[in-house]
């Protein structure tokens, strides 16, 4: 447990102190303070059954396939192209202790990233005064969707680390989380437009189509539905890509 | 930092160990010990698999079969347990080039499990055993290779570990550092086994109380280097200047047995020649080659006894190997 509290706090360190970091987080809140700022001139020009804050939510995709693995990149793929990793292994920290302290400073930036998006309904607020229409700072979606950002970037973050595991190189370890991250996100849009119901054959596809819609979930989270199927499904994906993390840096040369 | 309360016998062994990539055998049948305070040297060629066993030892490579031990406990089985015991510079020494020096040690400490208020304390003693006191804030990025491997020693050092596993520690570094290092190495003998593998033979020879010979995956020779001097020349030389004809010489050939020889033979000038004389361990005249020299009619001016060094052990041990394998 020393071992895991030392090596976060190192790697949150390495993190902020990296101006890697503060680039990956000015890019992010470009690009999230764009769809927000054209959601809001959408909103002004005819009424939308959305809120600005619940249209930045449906391009969630967008930041996590652009955003998560330049983050999850520098972790493991980068310490193990400069030999470090077994260095660090040398010590009596675990290669459990060592994957798991990764994950979680990847993780908090991750969800610290997201909650800063809410200085833009915040600013939108303050700046549009008393004639706002009081749903632009929409708390509830806020609140929700960064619910959700935390419990499925369990799993989003630890395909990350595990793709960073399995190469030397810091630029593929980015191409594998976004692939994976890619067939994650598409794989269960695609399930879902299948015509199960017209082709009796594709109906046991039914189930796993329902697992694997992400932004289904979120927009279940947002509207404040806690379904236990995707906290099941982010927590055991998660798990699952932790340990062979593990597996795969114990056995790395 | 854990501490048996009984000291085992050992610090360190190796059992047997074996390591396969494949149909590539990289080391085989590997077995030694090393005792507490013990200061050894770990020799081979390039690829002969010292690496390999380091690695083994400090539980960064499984072995296909065979057993290690640190202080007692089985690397394989209670690595966090073995690992508390021993420090592990690797060859290369990879470190992070973004910290500074003192952050990098006290990060190392903390993993270590030096305790907090000692963390501080431990760092400065080994930057000062390391002289590094003048660069703690420097970024490691920017430090030249000589210190990069001195940064390596005072982490191998922090914890005050049982047993030093060092692979190449004087790699790079200038004759000084050299000296400043083989100065520190001496200075842990009785206090922590220090297993060090290195191609520089006179610095193993310099420091080790004993050394290991690997070629091509297994150890062909271990021992104190005057036991392996015995054991793998023991033919004895000697630089012999004296005046006499090269009949002379023929018949001091006579008077030696078989298989002593004289060789090398240079004229100095006014009658004088120079001569290795190399004796066979069951040569009579081992004992009194001046006697022997002198009843053969020769005047001499000087028997110089011919000392092999670590460098002549570790190329008879190495092409004794090679010849067993072709025969």
């Amino acid at each position: 447990m020393r071992s895991f509290r030392v090596l976060l706090l190192h790697e949150l360190r390495s993190t902020w102190l990296s101006w890697t970091t503060w680039a990956t987080w000015a890019l992010f809140l470009s690009l999230l303070g764009t769809i927000h700022w054209y959601a809001i001139l959408a909103c002004s020009r005819t009424p939308m059954p959305w809120t600005p804050t619940e249209a930045v939510f449906r391009w969630f995709p967008l930041p996590l396939l652009c955003i998560l693995p330049l983050l999850t990149m520098r972790s493991l793929a980068e310490e193990r192209r400069a030999g470090t990793l077994g260095a660090l292994l040398t010590t009596p920290a675990s290669a459990l202790a060592v994957v798991a302290a990764k994950f979680t400073s990847v993780w908090l930036t991750w969800v610290i990233f997201w909650i800063s998006f809410a200085i833009f309904p915040a600013v939108a607020a303050h700046g549009l005064g008393a004639s706002t229409d009081p749903r632009i700072l929409d708390g509830v979606t806020l609140g929700g969707g960064i619910a959700f950002v935390a419990l499925s970037g369990l799993l989003h973050v630890s395909i990350g680390i595990l793709c960073g595991s399995r190469t030397r190189s810091p630029g593929l370890a980015a191409l594998m989380t976004f692939v994976c991250l890619l067939g994650l996100t598409v794989s269960g849009g695609l399930l879902d437009a299948l015509p199960t119901d017209g082709w009796e054959w594709l109906g046991w596809l039914k189930e796993p189509a329902d697992h694997l819609r992400t932004v289904g979930h979120l927009e279940d989270f947002a509207s404040g539905i806690v379904d236990s199927q995707p906290i099941v499904l982010y927590l055991t994906g998660c798990a699952l890509c932790l340990g062979l993390t593990v597996l795969a840096i114990e056995t790395a040369d | 930092m854990a501490d048996n309360v009984t000291q085992p016998d050992l610090a360190l062994e190796a059992n047997r160990l074996t390591k396969r990539y494949g149909a590539l055998t990289a080391i085989e049948d590997i077995s030694f010990k090393v005792a507490p305070g013990e200061i050894v040297g770990f020799l081979g060629p390039n690829g002969a698999g010292k690496s390999t066993t380091l690695r083994i030892l400090a539980g960064r490579l499984l072995a296909t079969s065979g057993r290690a031990t640190i202080w007692g406990e089985s690397v394989a089985l209670e690595p966090a347990k073995a690992k508390q015991h021993l420090a592990y510079m690797p060859e290369n020494n990879p470190l992070p080039e973004d910290l500074r020096i003192r952050e990098y040690l006290e990060l190392r400490a903390r993993l270590k499990g030096v305790e907090e208020d000692q963390v501080e304390l431990r760092v400065d003693q080994s930057m000062h055993d390391c002289d590094l006191q003048g660069r703690a804030s420097m970024l490691i990025a920017h430090l030249s290779k000589g210190f990069r491997q001195r940064v390596g020693i005072a982490d191998a050092l922090l914890a005050q570990p049982k047993i030093i596993l060092l692979d190449e520690p004087t790699i790079g570094l200038d004759p000084h550092q050299i000296l400043g290092i083989r100065d520190l190495l001496r200075s842990l003998r009785g206090k922590m086994a220090v297993l060090i593998s290195s191609h520089i033979l006179a610095e193993v020879e310099q420091v080790c109380d004993r050394v290991i010979i690997l070629n091509r995956g297994r150890i062909v020779a271990q021992g104190r280097t005057d036991e392996l001097r015995r054991d793998l020349l023991p033919s004895l030389g000697h630089r012999v200047v004296a005046a006499c004809t090269l009949a002379e010489l023929e018949r001091l050939t006579h008077v030696m047995d078989a298989h002593s020889t004289c060789r090398e033979v240079r004229i100095i000038g006014d009658g004088w020649c120079e001569f290795r004389v190399v004796l066979s361990p069951e040569s009579p005249a081992r004992d009194q080659l001046l006697t022997t020299l002198v009843s053969a009619g020769l005047r001499v001016r000087e028997v110089a006894e011919e000392q092999a060094g670590l460098e002549d052990i570790f190329l008879a041990a190495t092409r004794r190997d090679n010849r067993e394998v072709r025969t």
